[in-house]
């Protein structure tokens, strides 16, 4: 290549200057007017796109551009009055419809325009701070069509009036009225607000209003929630067709407030139909609608949650406070999981197992359970009842079902301390008469309750069952060193460790000769291999079968407890007997022997000794025979009675007794063990702690707890502070 | 003094001898005067003084002759002007009833006794109600179990008596708050109180 100069490609001006022809503009402007006209008369096919683009172009790139969008402005205006002229004259039905039309064709119109003012669109107004063609279009349209003296109220109420129709069960142009919504829309929320939806709003707040009102005179509460809930639906489903999606949540708020919040506690207490209502009669249903729809209120839940807490209680407190009632404890107890039974299907059916029902439940039934002092005593009556027959043949896991269900109730007793006390008493009554139906259900229900309450509850109990094992060991070990049985009768011992039983002391009564040879050999056996221990029979507590022969020579085997033993062998060696020589005889104490003898001769079919005189209660001359001319269809007879039953009032008072007594040392450990470890403490705080420290066991009361400060304060454990006297020290 | 303590050695060794002493300076012996000598000697045997104790009384008083001691013990009432002074006069009284080692209660008998020589100038119909209330409490108690057993008292609930008299307006029992750690004879007290107005 040569060396010559690169020469750099550039382009000139023109040389020759360009003129630029003052009527140009106008020119122009005329060509694009002419051109809006033809697209809004429906002319638009003739027209050249690329020309008119130029056109605009060119306008605006030789600083015309003011003119063409004021021009823009004022056709388009004119053309739009027109419009708008020709919609307010439209008639009845076809007012929308119209609008719908010329709606679209405006769109279809600005659209092309748009496209045609595509440059000034970009460069020209973002320059001049001007609103852009397509917005300028739907404003104009806004102010000069919508917003027309005659066609904004229009609007408004034709469309509000279609809304009615539908309400009121006509069949509406749809798809009509989301055109026409999804144009204000279109215009900006703010008009679709303002020009629609706020008006549909407090139009629909008086529908709804004097609707309600009239279906609360009309109408039961199932039917009533039945009628709210289709309405509520039936808005959602109007938004979802033909609104703007963030209505719904206004509109259901209006539905909500003028249907179930104004009428919530008109329709809960409703006679005959109300909450309550469907609550006795488990209409799962309609209580299910009624949690739905109050659900979407606020305090909706709280006052059906109220009003069935309150119901509850009621029924509850009625039940337990009723002196029927409590003549079978069985009864009472199984009344009581019913009750838990159907509330608990009704949370569960109807109100979603919302856990504030459930814990409002909860606390009604350990509000009511309490108000009866005796229902430790008969839920374990309860269990004695279920572990001794009611559970008989039922598969293990509905005996789990069972036991747990009394768990539940379990939980809710204040005093538990003294169902453990009643328990250990029916439990040792079972145990030791060997009738309980299974040794796996018992042992299950052990292992439930030390779950709950800790190892202290259940050691003793399960000491109990200890005690019955080695006891049968013990026994395989006697009989297997008695060489010579011979004619002693035969004896089953079960040794029992104190402090694990429920002890009644008695003084021991005297055994029959027949009996004493085998028991001291027993005796012997047993403290040879077990040294240092002391055994005392327990003669208020066995049992004993005898063989009898009545003066036709029938037989019988009588099953009878030891003490009942102990009186009718008196008969072998005598004919006749008065209750004081029977006393003396025996060593029974008068009481226990006076209902003994009573179980002996004044039970219809178990009258194995005569009474004379006949009366019912035993006096200490009263003479007793045996009874010759006993029968029985049964070849067994079933005379002891060592069934758990529910205490006399007399009984109950001295547990109750008994119970106090025990909870004075724990409650005057539980200030020791606080004051230990705080070493100053006031008085308030010490009865709380006191009660928290407690609370698994029974609830302390008040008086109590300051009484064991004062006896604390006595013996020198605590000291009061002298000056202020709420505060307590620890001494140590 | 010496000529004092020589006769008086025969007075003091028993309670004859207090009870002579006594009537020498024309002071009944359940006069709280002689209490009141009691507690300025810190004497610690109900019925006996050591002769420390006698020393450390004289000296308090100031008297070492027959007829000043006569004048002091006379005027020695007003030795419990003094709050702080009674408060400890009040809990030395029942101290002064425990005779027994290991006694740490007062038979309510005793009790009334003490509540009307020690607080009854200054709260006489107080302690009347009291005294009443505690009379009925040992009639209850013989004829049933009664929960409140208040066949004696200890020196807690003693020294609440004369708070409470103190601080509680009888005229004014609504106010009464149980939760104040007020002892629970005080307590039931308050009830019986409020029953009594009703009837």
């Amino acid at each position: 290549m040569s060396s010559q100069k690169k020469r750099t490609f550039q382009i000139e001006a023109f040389k020759h200057r360009v003129v630029v022809d003052p009527k140009y503009a106008e020119k122009t402007w005329k060509v694009l007017e002419h051109a809006i006209h033809e697209i809004y008369n429906h002319n638009a096919s003739g027209l050249s796109f690329e020309e008119l683009y130029r056109n605009a172009y060119n306008m605006v790139l030789h600083k015309f551009g003011e003119k063409l969008y004021s021009g823009l402005v004022t056709t388009m205006t004119s053309h739009l009055k027109e419009i708008s002229q020709s919609i307010e004259s439209a008639q009845g039905e076809i007012f929308l419809e119209e609008l719908n039309r010329k709606w679209i064709d405006h769109n279809k119109a600005l659209q092309m325009i748009r496209d045609i003012l595509m440059y000034m669109d970009r460069t020209f107004i973002p320059s001049s701070h001007k609103t852009p063609v397509h917005e300028l279009g739907l404003n104009l349209w806004r102010d000069v069509v919508i917003h027309s003296s005659k066609t904004q109220a229009r609007l408004r109420d034709t469309l509000l009036e279609l809304v009615l129709r539908e309400r009121n069960g006509e069949v509406i142009n749809r798809g009509l009225m989301r055109n026409i919504i999804k144009m204000l829309m279109d215009l900006g929320l703010s008009v679709y607000q303002e020009d629609f939806e706020k008006h549909f709003l407090s139009v629909s707040a008086n529908f709804y209003c004097l609707e309600s009102q009239k279906f609360i005179e009309t109408c039961d509460c199932g039917d009533y929630l039945k009628k709210a809930e289709r309405r509520l639906n039936e808005e959602i489903e109007r938004v979802s067709h033909y609104l703007d999606p963030r209505s719904e949540i206004k509109i259901t708020n209006v539905v909500e407030k003028e249907m179930i919040d104004s009428h919530m506690h008109t329709l809960v207490h409703m006679e005959n139909s109300g909450l309550v209502n469907m609550l006795v009669d488990d209409k799962y249903e309609d209580l299910g609608r009624m949690y739905s729809l109050f659900r979407r209120v606020p305090t909706g839940l709280t006052v059906v949650k109220d009003v069935m807490t309150a119901f509850v209680r009621d029924t509850g407190k009625q039940l337990v406070m009723d002196p029927e009632r409590l003549r079978d404890p069985v009864d009472f107890v199984q009344r009581l999981l019913d009750l838990k039974d159907k509330y608990d299907k009704i949370i569960n059916m109807s109100f979603t197992n919302d856990k504030t029902f459930q814990n409002a439940l909860n606390s009604s039934f350990e509000h009511f359970i309490n108000l009866n002092a005796r229902s430790p005593e008969f839920i374990s009556l309860f269990v004695d009842d279920k572990l001794r027959r009611g559970l008989k043949g039922v598969g293990e896991e509905d005996v789990e079902i069972v036991l747990d269900k009394v768990m539940m109730l379990f939980r809710y007793l204040q005093e538990k301390d003294v169902f453990e006390k009643y328990y250990k008493q029916h439990l040792a009554k079972r145990l030791l008469s060997g009738k309980t139906i299974s040794d796996d259900a018992e042992r299950s229900l052990i292992v439930k309750l030390k779950t709950e309450c800790g190892y202290q509850f259940t050691s003793k109990l399960e000491g109990m069952f200890t005690d019955m094992k080695t006891s049968y060991d013990t026994m395989q070990g006697f009989y297997a060193s008695q060489s010579d049985v011979g004619d002693s009768p035969s004896l089953v011992v079960h040794v029992l460790t104190t402090g694990s039983w429920p002890t009644q002391p008695s003084p021991q009564c005297n055994l029959p000769s027949e009996l004493l040879g085998v028991c001291e050999k027993f005796r012997a056996y047993y403290l040879g291999t077990h040294n240092g221990r002391r055994l005392s029979w327990q003669t208020n507590m066995g049992t004993a079968d005898l063989k009898a022969t009545f003066g036709k020579g029938q037989k019988h085997e009588l099953n009878v407890s030891t003490y009942q033993m102990c009186v009718l062998m008196l008969f072998n060696n005598a004919d006749r007997l008065t209750c004081k020589e029977i006393e003396q005889a025996t060593g029974i104490p008068l009481l226990d022997l006076k209902r003994c003898l009573q179980s002996l001769a004044c039970v219809k079919g178990k009258n194995v000794l005569r009474k004379e005189p006949m009366s019912k209660d035993i006096a200490e001359d009263d003479t007793f025979f045996f009874n010759d001319k006993f029968t029985s269809k049964f070849f067994k007879v079933k005379i002891g009675t060592v069934v758990a039953q529910r205490e006399s009032e007399p009984e109950n008072l001295e547990t109750r007794q008994r119970v106090e007594e025990d909870r004075k040392p724990q409650i005057e450990a539980a200030i020791v063990r606080i004051m230990k470890s705080r070493r100053t403490l006031d008085h308030n705080n010490i009865v709380a702690e006191v009660t928290k420290q407690l609370q698994s066991r029974f609830l302390p009361n008040p008086v109590v707890i300051k009484k064991r400060i004062e006896s604390l304060i006595e013996r020198e454990f605590l000291e009061r502070d002298r000056v202020d006297r709420k505060l307590y020290r620890y001494l140590a | 003094m010496q000529l004092l303590i020589q006769c008086c050695v025969l007075w003091f060794v028993s309670p004859e001898g207090i009870e002579a002493l006594c009537n020498d300076v024309n002071v009944n012996h359940t006069d709280v005067r002689m209490l009141i000598f009691a507690w300025k000697m810190k004497a610690e045997k109900q019925g006996y003084f050591s002769k420390d104790e006698w020393r450390r009384g004289l000296k308090c008083l100031g008297a070492d002759t027959r007829p000043k001691l006569k004048k002091a013990i006379e005027g020695l009432d007003k030795e419990l002007k003094v709050p702080e002074c009674f408060e400890d006069f009040y809990s030395y009284a029942f101290q002064y009833c425990l005779t027994e080692e290991k006694q740490r209660s007062v038979d309510i008998e005793t009790i009334c006794e003490l509540l009307n020589i020690v607080l009854k100038s200054e709260f006489p119909n107080q302690v009347n109600l009291l005294v009443e209330y505690l009379k009925v409490g040992k009639q209850l108690f013989k004829l049933i179990y009664v929960q409140n057993d208040y066949r004696a008292l200890n020196m807690d609930q003693w020294r609440s008596f004369y708070r409470f008299f103190k601080e509680v307006d009888f005229h004014d029992l609504e106010n009464y708050d149980s939760s104040q750690a007020w002892t629970v004879i005080i307590d039931n007290f308050v009830e019986w109180l409020k029953e009594k107005e009703k009837n």
